[in-house]
Formats: structure tokens, C-alpha cells, sequence
């Protein structure tokens, strides 16, 4: 596995379209956020709010749960249990089975590919077409999302022209990004309305109404949960809110730390299957819901992370992410969020190097939405990998790490300012006595507290 | 055990939350971000033609006055007469001469008229309820979207949507409309028009409460 992941690491570190594509997108959102966040005052204590919503909920799941059941079966909804990504997979398949399913369009969700449903689709021999812009370019691509808002993000506007120009029935010039975007938009159209099923995600669950909301910019969810029979939801039980109003207190973070936006252009409550006398909607309404590991966050002192929203926006600052981009991280989520909840899903032995790929800057716990301590978070995965005495071969890649970063002078300057910045945190009248990650060092004696400013910082200061 | 059994098991039982879920809602009016002024009219027009929610607007002083304003719409964007016409009584009570109007919405269609439920100050969206006289589809398939709010349906922050629709049986979908549809997938550029409409039109009718009161 560590031969694997620091391959893919170096493969990606050589790819100069990747690292172009990854610049360009993240620079955006990075930007955006930034700006979103500097035109709200009261963002600390909406975050600190944010986290005390999903804290209460994960700390009543059982109450949450029970609710959401009862008022989404009285809405007309079907709800499904599973205990694990097999589980899920097979009653979504079963589901799709018995409405006679061929074709199923799919809108973006996260948990549909933790949980395998891409490959268990096509294993049971049902179309699936991607409606997600990004997401229609990965299944064209054969490929895997790399980033958990922007999945394409890796892919250029050459390379999507490329792809377009050879699968679109009627791709026109594709001189532009408008141009590919008004291609993709015709390709999709009739299979929109061809579908047998609709599958979404949730970003959230309403407990008090039985409601799921999903969030879109490009308007695909209503146009895979509508026109079809049948639409299923999957969904991760901590997706849980009280309450619609709960859900605003966190739509206001998600959005400002997704994409800088003050909400997404559609916002959509889900609740139960077509009415009496509705003009449209499907007849048959499915909520599945997931635990594949989440109960045993809970049990092994990952509770702080089923708060995640899935913003992205800790791996938008996230230095390496930067550098080695999603692919290389081998799991369904990367970044910061990916390297806690990969070796979770996939198994410790297999994937420790992930906690180690870590800068310890932490840049992801400032930006988190919903105060998730990540580098905590990492760090009790170090820890565990000692006490199970998994073979240290990890070193090698956080030397990795550091001899790529290091061997980009303005990453490194980047780098250590930041390291800096969150030693300070933890040093006290100059000295240094217990810090995340340098457990090794500080268990037996102080680290000198960092200087104000990093020796290269100094230097050039004295130049002037 | 069965798995729904088996996940209830693993959290294991617990107290009723009500009073600390409601607790939690009482720190939102503090937080907010401050968007919307003494005038929620005005404040939803800012944001809904900003550049961030990116749609366009006209103001008339009744519904009656919607037709002229949605031909006038047609006319400057050089779009034909025929518009889906959402079924709601009361787009349906109007005199639509000079435009033809048809009940269904055609997978390319050019342009539906839809009357939102109401509209929310703070973001600039529109609140559609499905049902009867609102498929969902007329605020997806078209490429131009005209959207009828009156101005006394506008309210102030996204937890009055919240309020608005408690105790009220929920519809299909609520859906809550904020600009044109978008995407940023390929290389971060924004286009319009990824999948649902690529233009929003707002016609906003009479005048608002926040108006009256301050006049
Ligand atoms: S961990 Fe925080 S910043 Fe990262 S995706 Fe989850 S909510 Fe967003």
C-alpha cells in the first residue's frame, strides 16, 4: 500500500495539467469562501452554532432517527436499513428490479459512491447516467471523482472537449465552456425524461417533517427525482436536522464555505412520493438509510466528524491536496475529511499513510464550517497505528511529503509560516511542552517555541 | 436482528431533545448576516438582481399589469409569443392577449410564466410549493424562467420559510429557487443554463408590506 499510494503521489506530483487544473479550480472557491466569509460578522458563532446543531443531533441519533421514520412513512415514503455499502447496494438494486428499471439517472451524492452503487448498477446490468455536469464528464472518462464538490476538477477544458467531441450525439463546435456546457445539455435531456428511476443524495434529513434536502447549482435533482416512477434516496444517518430551520442555520455555512455563494440556486425539500392530484413527481418514494460505519464513529471516538457537510472547502485548503489532488488519496473521500474517514471505511492497515499525509498547519480545522478538530482527528489515527503496532513504514511517505513540498521553495515558505502560526498555539512562555504529532519528541522533553517569524521569513526581512 | 434493529442498538436510547433543539434556534436572529434592511422589498430586489444570484426584475403595481410586463420581457430578448403557463388560478384569471399560452411544458421549451408561493429577502430566492396547479417541471425545462412574486408574499430571512410552512401539510417539494441554474464543473468557469433555466425574470406585483408601513 505504500509502494501504491506514494506512486500515485508521485505520478501526481509530476502531472503538470493536473496541478494546473487543481490551481484553477481551487483558487476559485478559496477566493469566493473567503469573500463570503469577510461579509459575515457573525460566521464564528454561526460555525459555533453549526457544530452544537449536528453535536445535539449525533448525540440523539436514536430520537432523530425514530422521528424522520415516522414522519417520512406517514408522507407517503418507503423507508430501508442498512447496515453496511452491501447492504445499501443491494436494496437499491432490488428497488430499481422490481419498477422493471433500464435506465436510472443519478444526481451527485457522496454516499452513492461510498457505498459502491456506480459499479453495483452496472453489475446488475442497469444504465446509469450521471447528471451531475461533473460527474457525466468522470462516467465519460471511465474515471473517479477527486474532489467531493468539483469531482472533474482534475480534468481540463481540453481534455473535456476531447471527450465531448467523441460522445455527444450532437456536440456542436465546443469552442467555449458554454459551448461544452449547451452540449452536455442536450445529451442529457432525453434521458432526464427516459429514466425509470431517480437516485439523489441528502444533505439533509428533516426530522420533523420526514423531508430530504439536496442542494444543486445546476438544477439536476429535480429533474432526476420528477420525471421517473420511482426515485430512491440514499442517505447516511447523520444527515439528520431537528428542523427545517435547523437545516437554514447550516444551508448559511454549507453553501458560503462550498462555493462562496449565499445559497445554492436550487434548494429542495423532498417529502414523500407524488400527491393526489400532483401534476408530476414519482408515485413510488424510497429513503435508504446508511450506517457503513457511522454508528461505529461513534464507538471509537470519531463522533466529531459525522458532522462533516461535505463543503470541500477544507481540502480546497489543504496543501496537499494542492499538490497531489484527489485521485492519489485511493478512497472515496481525500483531503483533510478523506484522511479521517478513509481508514475508517477501508480499514487502517491498509491506508495509515493518509493520517501522515499531513502539513500539521491546520488550515482544514480553521475552515471547517462545523469545527471539526481534523488534525485531532489524524492525530488519534497516528496513535492508533503505533498501538496496533502497524509496521512505521509510513515515515517514508510524510518524508515523501515534506521532500516535495521542500523541494518547492514557495509551498515551503507557505508551509512553515503556517506550521508556525499553529505552534504558537501550542507553545507557552517560549516552550514548547506537548504538541499534536511531535508526541514522539515532546513525551520526553520541550521543543523551543517557534521564532516570530520562519528563518527564511527572516533573512529576506533583513535583506531589505 | 434486522438491520433497522441493528443500527438502533448501536446508538442506544435516549432522552427527549425538545427543549435544547428549540434552545439551539433561539442564537440564530444574532448570528445572521446582515442582509436584510427595514425594507424586505427592497432588500429582496438587491440581492435577486446582484451579481451573485444574477437574475433580472420589474416592478408593476398588480397582477393585472403582468401580461404587458412578460410580453414586454419577450419582446426585448427577442423570444416568440409562446409561453407555458403555469396552472394557477390566478395567472389563469389574467388576459394574456397577444401571447399564446398552452397548459403543458415541452422538454425544450423557450419560456414558462410561474407565480412563486412567496420570496425570501435574504437571498434573493423564490419559494415554489408543488402540487396541482404547480409542476415542478415548468421551473426546470424552460431556458427562460418568469417568475410572478407579489410583493406582500416577500419574507425577510430563510427561518420565516421555516415558520411559514409549519403546521402546513408539506407539499411534494418545496423548492427554493436563487438565481438561474449554474455550474462552475469545468475548470471553475461559471456558465448559466447547466441544466435548468438559463435566464431568471422576476415580476414582482403591487406593493410590499415593509412599503406600506414605512410610507
Ligand atoms: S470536514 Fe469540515 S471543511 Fe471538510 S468537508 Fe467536512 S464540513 Fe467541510
Amino acid at each position: 500500500m505504500t509502494a501504491a499510494f506514494t506512486a500515485r503521489t508521485e505520478q501526481a506530483i509530476g502531472d503538470r495539467t493536473l496541478k494546473l487544473a487543481i490551481d484553477r479550480t481551487t483558487g476559485t472557491a478559496r477566493a469566493k469562501r473567503a469573500a463570503a466569509v469577510a461579509d459575515w460578522p457573525g460566521f464564528e458563532q454561526a460555525r459555533e452554532l453549526g457544530r452544537d446543531i449536528k453535536d445535539h443531533v449525533i448525540a440523539h441519533l436514536g430520537h432523530y432517527l425514530a422521528e424522520f421514520e415516522r414522519n417520512a412513512i406517514a408522507s407517503g415514503a418507503k423507508v430501508h436499513w442498512a447496515r453496511t455499502a452491501e447492504e445499501a447496494c443491494d436494496i437499491t438494486i432490488r428497488l430499481c428490479r422490481s419498477a422493471g428499471a433500464r435506465s436510472v439517472t443519478r444526481a451527485k451524492s457522496m454516499l452513492g459512491e461510498e457505498i459502491g452503487l456506480p459499479h453495483a448498477l452496472a453489475a446488475a446490468g442497469i444504465e446509469r447516467v450521471e447528471t451531475d455536469l461533473a460527474e457525466h464528464v468522470v462516467q465519460l472518462a471511465g474515471d473517479r471523482p477527486s474532489h467531493i464538490v468539483w469531482p472533474a476538477l482534475h480534468k481540463t477544458r481540453e481534455q473535456v472537449r476531447e471527450m465531448f467531441a467523441r460522445e455527444h450525439a450532437d456536440p456542436g463546435p465546443l469552442d467555449s465552456v458554454e459551448a461544452m456546457v449547451g452540449s452536455a445539455r442536450r445529451q442529457l435531456r432525453m434521458k432526464f425524461m427516459a429514466a425509470d428511476v431517480g437516485i439523489s443524495g441528502a444533505n439533509f434529513l428533516v426530522a420533523d417533517s420526514g423531508a430530504v434536502c439536496t442542494v444543486t447549482n445546476e438544477g439536476n435533482a429535480e429533474l432526476t427525482t420528477t420525471p421517473p416512477r420511482v426515485h430512491i434516496v440514499t442517505a447516511g444517518i447523520e444527515k439528520l436536522v431537528p428542523s427545517m430551520a435547523h437545516a437554514t442555520v447550516l444551508l448559511r455555512l454549507l453553501v458560503r464555505s462550498a462555493t462562496g455563494a449565499e445559497l445554492t440556486q436550487y434548494t429542495t425539500f423532498h417529502c414523500g412520493p407524488k400527491r393526489p392530484g400532483d401534476a408530476d413527481g414519482p408515485d413510488e418514494f424510497h429513503i435508504v438509510l446508511v450506517d457503513n460505519g457511522r454508528t461505529r464513529m461513534l464507538r471509537e471516538g470519531l463522533a466529531e466528524m459525522l458532522r462533516c457537510l461535505r463543503c470541500g472547502a477544507c481540502l480546497n485548503h489543504c496543501v496537499v491536496y494542492r499538490q497531489i489532488g484527489g485521485h492519489a488519496y485511493g478512497g472515496t473521500y481525500p483531503g483533510p475529511m478523506g484522511a479521517v474517514l478513509t481508514p475508517l471505511l477501508d480499514g487502517l492497515p491498509a491506508t495509515q499513510d493518509l493520517p501522515r499525509a499531513c502539513t500539521l498547519n491546520g488550515q482544514c480545522a480553521e475552515v471547517c464550517p462545523v469545527k471539526i478538530p481534523l488534525p485531532k482527528l489524524l492525530r488519534g489515527w497516528r496513535d492508533r497505528s503505533w498501538r496496533e503496532g502497524l509496521p512505521p513504514r509510513t515515515e517514508v511517505f510524510g518524508i515523501g511529503v515534506w521532500r516535495f513540498v521542500a523541494a518547492r521553495p514557495a509551498l515551503y515558505r507557505l508551509a512553515t509560516r503556517l506550521a508556525l502560526r499553529s505552534m504558537r498555539l501550542f507553545a507557552r512562555g517560549g516552550w514548547i511542552r506537548s504538541m499534536p504529532f511531535a508526541r514522539g519528541w515532546t513525551a520526553h522533553r520541550d521543543f523551543p517555541g517557534p521564532a516570530r517569524r520562519s528563518f527564511m521569513e527572516q533573512i529576506r526581512g533583513r535583506g531589505r | 436482528m434486522s438491520a433497522r434493529d441493528a443500527i438502533f442498538a448501536a446508538i442506544g436510547a435516549d432522552a427527549h431533545p425538545a427543549a435544547t433543539a428549540a434552545a439551539l434556534l433561539a442564537r440564530v436572529p444574532g448570528l445572521r448576516p446582515d442582509r436584510v434592511g427595514n425594507d424586505a422589498v427592497e432588500s429582496f430586489l438587491a440581492r435577486l438582481t446582484g451579481p451573485s444570484v444574477a437574475a433580472t426584475a420589474a416592478r408593476v403595481a398588480s397582477l393585472a399589469e403582468v401580461p404587458a410586463a412578460v410580453r414586454d420581457y419577450l419582446r426585448v430578448r427577442g423570444l416568440g409569443p409562446r409561453i407555458a403557463l403555469q396552472p394557477a388560478a390566478a395567472l389563469r384569471a389574467l388576459d394574456w392577449a397577444g401571447l399564446e399560452t398552452h397548459g403543458g411544458i415541452a422538454v425544450d421549451e423557450a419560456a414558462s410564466v410561474c407565480l412563486a408561493a412567496y420570496a425570501v429577502a435574504e437571498t434573493g430566492s423564490l419559494v415554489f410549493r408543488s402540487g396541482a396547479d404547480m409542476p415542478v417541471l415548468f421551473a426546470f425545462l424552460p431556458m427562460h424562467h418568469i417568475v410572478v412574486v407579489e410583493a406582500a408574499g416577500v419574507v425577510a430571512w430563510l427561518e420565516d420559510c421555516a415558520a411559514r410552512e409549519a403546521g402546513r401539510p408539506a407539499p411534494r417539494n418545496l423548492i427554493l429557487v436563487t438565481g438561474p441554474s449554474g455550474t462552475t464543473d469545468i475548470e471553475g468557469v461559471l456558465v448559466r443554463g447547466a441544466h435548468g433555466p438559463g435566464h431568471l425574470h422576476v415580476i414582482l406585483a403591487g406593493a410590499g408590506a415593509g412599503v406600506a408601513e414605512s410610507s
